[in-house]
């Protein structure tokens, strides 16, 4: 399946926990003031890729624990995001799904669109919100603002409400 | 007959024909001659051909001992001539030695030298540069044989730490615990053994110090735990932890090497699992961590946690929360670094090989117990590997006879250089010889030869740019080709039979080490770019790549980097490092670095660190990668940024160029 991507990074240490690879995909319509990657949000920009390269690219990593979808937002390109994380979960990593839309935002959306529900079901931790400036955090892991949140999301669902990490 | 004569220097002075006849005369007597009228008549000879030649003009010194040559030689004077022309060859040296030195101490007045990352710039600092100067002008044309001296300002070979050439030896692992317990005396009187837990780390500090200023290389506790943990019996966690935070204030405020600089420390830890030892590895662990007094990242001691598996590698392992703990702070604070005592040439000697922060291990030995403690390297010199590579020109056959000349000297001039270290006596290393501290010299008197000692210590073969030598041999470097990589293995393989053949040859532990270059890495790519031109994936950048590394501005996975580099530790047993570059501090991510250090043990490597940026804002003390000059949180200009220089940790400015290049090229792993 196509999928428009800013850049990937084969093996970070600051997008989750453990070695991660990161797929930042292209397009975003949020435009948080602050973004650290205002390159990623037109929907015209980066390049097309096919899932499958993807794959390939992910299964040289050895040292990966997982797999994390940034960007940009990966619910923008929902289908082909949710595609890949059920063929990454067989491989026995872990998936770290970043968005602007908080999670009670997603389950919401989950209700109508089959595929929000599937990329939310195939992740294992949610960092959820839109950047907001005046709540910036250097201190925070993995992510910028006091507003967002780990969210372990097999726990939330089954608890109906988020539950978060530490 | 002749009015003026002109000077070297050009000035034009009275002509005096008596200094021929004394020169002549002195090179006659050298030689058993004693006839002052034989000197004149040739003086006269002299000016003759001097008229002859010089046509009215006015004359140079040169010209005039030119012709005193001929002349000596044409009358048959063969012995005179010699013994002449060989003192004014000596004189000529000793004329070029002392202006080309009076030149480089002008420079160091102005500002001061950077091959050595832990100089400041103090008038303490000039002063040991100066000294530093003139002793190596000093040994290069006085000392050291000719060979060996060309050899290395040609850049063949890079003679390590020359301005201490006779006064000492390298480095020393400490015998803590001995002087612990019996005291010890540092020249003013005796110190007795402490008994409180601040004492013990207090003395350890001065122990460092008084050591440090008795030699040129790294001062290190190979068992810092087990060899201080008696000093903490019954102490409560609140009173070690002061202990070990004190420690580590010292150990970064001290200028007490060669009056200028902080003491290269480093300090093993981690494998004892008493109650005492625990403590001083947690605490002095949580010391490091908190850092100096404003949170700053500490830049001594080099921390070496020593895994091992039952003992600190496994959940179930006694001291795996140690190892945790360890984990914790190398995500932030560079160090520690990881030492693995089962890595297949580590593991016959149980948990007892120390490393030293820069990567220096001395564990078998010929002439004596094979341990770690009183022990160290004597002196290191390292091969120019690349240039062996540009002018084997493919060849091979060619490569390998050029490698074989360059380390026979090499060996050669080690020897030379222990030779001179045995005329050392006791006294002249009043502290760590005159109280006993290295193996074997605990029965010796202060005008005893250091030699029984000494014979304990390391003589070592070191190499570097095994990478551009590979490109230079085959096209690529080992991390783009197999072949490569085999062709690299083999090579350094070879050199390891080299340095065991000299073991035999001279009775003495010759090793091998992928020496961790710092002074070397831009003067040999000058040279060789000098010699011959700027050959991409060669000489054309700023540096030649540690050891065997892969060259740092390669896109490579950790993965990759480490079982590429893991093979190549066993050859190198007088130390070897493999580090993994991370673009910032993994310093929520604990995971990641355990991940990395477990790949570093399965790929048989016996040291690993991680490297990242630390940038630190002296104003609000905001940890992380500033790659704006100012601070993103309180806009402070105060930044300080520390990164790792072949083992041993600096502040930014502080780098040689050599460095500050390779520094810029690091890629992070992606």
């Amino acid at each position: 399946m196509k999928i428009r991507v800013a850049g990937i990074e084969k093996e970070s240490v600051v997008d989750g926990p453990g070695l991660r690879f990161v797929i930042f995909m292209q397009g975003c319509t949020r435009h948080c003031s602050g973004c650290h990657n205002p390159d990623t949000w037109d929907f015209d920009g980066g390049q097309e890729m096919d899932t499958g390269e993807i794959l390939a690219q992910i299964g040289e990593g050895r040292l990966n624990r997982g797999v994390t979808f940034s960007g940009g937002e990966p619910f923008e390109q929902v289908a082909a995001c949710a595609l890949l994380a059920e063929q990454i979960k067989p491989l026995g990593m872990d998936i770290v799904t970043y968005s602007g839309y908080t999670f009670e935002e997603l389950q919401t959306k989950s209700l109508a669109d089959e595929d929000v529900k599937r990329l939310l079901e195939a992740t294992d931790i949610l960092v959820d919100g839109p950047f907001i400036a005046e709540e910036r955090d250097w201190d925070l892991p993995f992510r910028g603002s006091r507003n967002q949140r780990l969210i372990l999301v097999h726990e939330s669902l089954a608890a109906g409400m988020a539950v978060q990490a530490e | 007959m002749f009015v003026k004569i002109k000077k070297r220097d050009g000035r034009e002075v009275h002509f005096d024909d008596s200094k021929i006849t004394d020169a002549i005369f002195k090179a006659a007597r050298s030689v058993g001659g004693e006839d002052r009228e034989t000197a004149m008549e040739l003086t006269l000879e002299v000016l003759r051909m001097l008229k002859q030649q010089s046509n009215g003009q006015v004359f140079g010194v040169e010209d005039v001992q030119d012709v005193v040559e001929k002349i000596l030689i044409e009358k048959g004077h063969a012995k005179t001539a010699k013994a002449y022309i060989l003192y004014r060859d000596r004189r000529s040296r000793v004329r070029d030695a002392k202006g080309e030195l009076m030149d480089v101490v002008e420079d160091i007045v102005k500002e001061t030298d950077r091959d050595n990352a832990n100089v400041g710039n103090s008038p303490s600092a000039k002063m040991l540069q100066i000294a530093s100067a003139a002793s190596r002008r000093y040994y290069l044309t006085r000392l050291i044989d000719e060979d060996y001296s060309l050899a290395h300002s040609r850049g063949d070979i890079h003679i390590h730490d020359l301005d201490f050439y006779a006064t000492t030896c390298n480095c020393l692992q400490i015998p803590l615990e001995k002087l612990l317990k019996e005291g010890f005396n540092t020249g003013h009187g005796y110190i007795r053994p402490p008994k409180r837990p601040a004492s013990a780390t207090s003395l350890a500090a001065i122990i460092l110090q008084s050591s440090q200023n008795d030699m040129f290389g790294g001062q290190s506790f190979p068992f810092f735990d087990k060899q201080i943990a008696p000093s903490m019996d019954g102490a409560d966690e609140d009173k070690v932890y002061q202990a070990m935070e004190a420690l580590v204030f010292n150990l970064n405020s001290m200028h007490s090497r060669a009056g200028s600089q902080v003491p290269f420390s480093s300090i093993n830890l981690g494998t004892d699992t008493s109650e005492e030892g625990r403590g001083v590895t947690r605490n002095f662990l949580l010391a490091y961590e908190a850092g100096l007094g404003r949170g700053e990242n500490p830049i001594f001691p080099n921390v070496i946690f020593r895994v091992k598996k039952g003992v600190s590698f496994d959940p179930q392992d006694p001291n795996y929360d140690l190892f945790q703990l360890a984990v914790r702070v190398a995500s932030k604070r560079l160090n520690p670094t990881f030492s693995f005592m089962d890595s297949s040439f580590n593991k016959p000697y149980d948990d007892q090989v120390a490393y030293m922060g820069c990567r220096t291990r001395t564990m078998d030995n010929r002439r004596g117990p094979a341990v770690t403690t009183g022990r160290g390297n004597l002196s290191f010199t390292t091969i120019n590997l690349p240039r062996l590579g540009i002018k084997a020109e493919r060849n091979m056959k060619t490569f390998y006879r050029l490698l074989d000349e360059v380390t026979e000297l090499t060996i050669n001039q080690l020897y030379h250089r222990f030779q001179v270290q045995c005329r050392l006596k006791v006294k002249d290393l009043p502290f760590v010889m005159g109280q006993g501290m290295y193996l074997g010299s605990e029965d010796l008197k202060p005008d005893d030869s250091i030699e029984p000692a000494i014979v304990n210590g390391t003589l070592t073969v070191g190499f570097i740019g095994l990478a551009e030598m590979l490109v230079a041999l085959t096209g690529y470097h080992h991390g783009q080709s197999k072949d490569s990589q085999q062709l690299g293995l083999e090579i350094v393989n070879y050199l390891r039979r080299k340095t065991d053949e000299a073991c035999e040859r001279f009775n003495l532990n010759y090793t091998l080490l992928a020496t961790p270059a710092e002074g070397t890495c831009g003067r040999y790519v000058r040279l060789d770019r000098k010699e011959y031109g700027i050959i991409p994936g060669i000489t054309n950048q700023e540096y030649y790549t540690n050891s065997y590394h892969i060259p740092v501005h390669f896109p490579i996975s950790s993965f990759d980097k480490i079982s590429l580099e893991g093979p190549y530790h066993r050859f190198c047993n007088a130390g070897h490092i493999s580090y993994v570059e991370f673009a910032s501090p993994p310093q929520h991510n604990p995971e990641a670095v355990e991940a990395i250090i477990r790949h570093m043990a399965e790929s048989d490597m016996g040291y690993g660190g991680i490297n990242y940026p630390v940038d630190f804002c002296c104003n609000c003390g905001l940890q992380g990668v500033i790659n704006e000059p100012n601070c993103p949180r309180c806009g402070s200009a105060d930044i300080r940024r520390i990164r790792r220089i072949t083992g041993y940790l600096s502040t930014i400015d502080r780098f040689n160029d050599g460095k500050v290049e390779e520094l810029k090229h690091r890629l992070p792993h992606s």
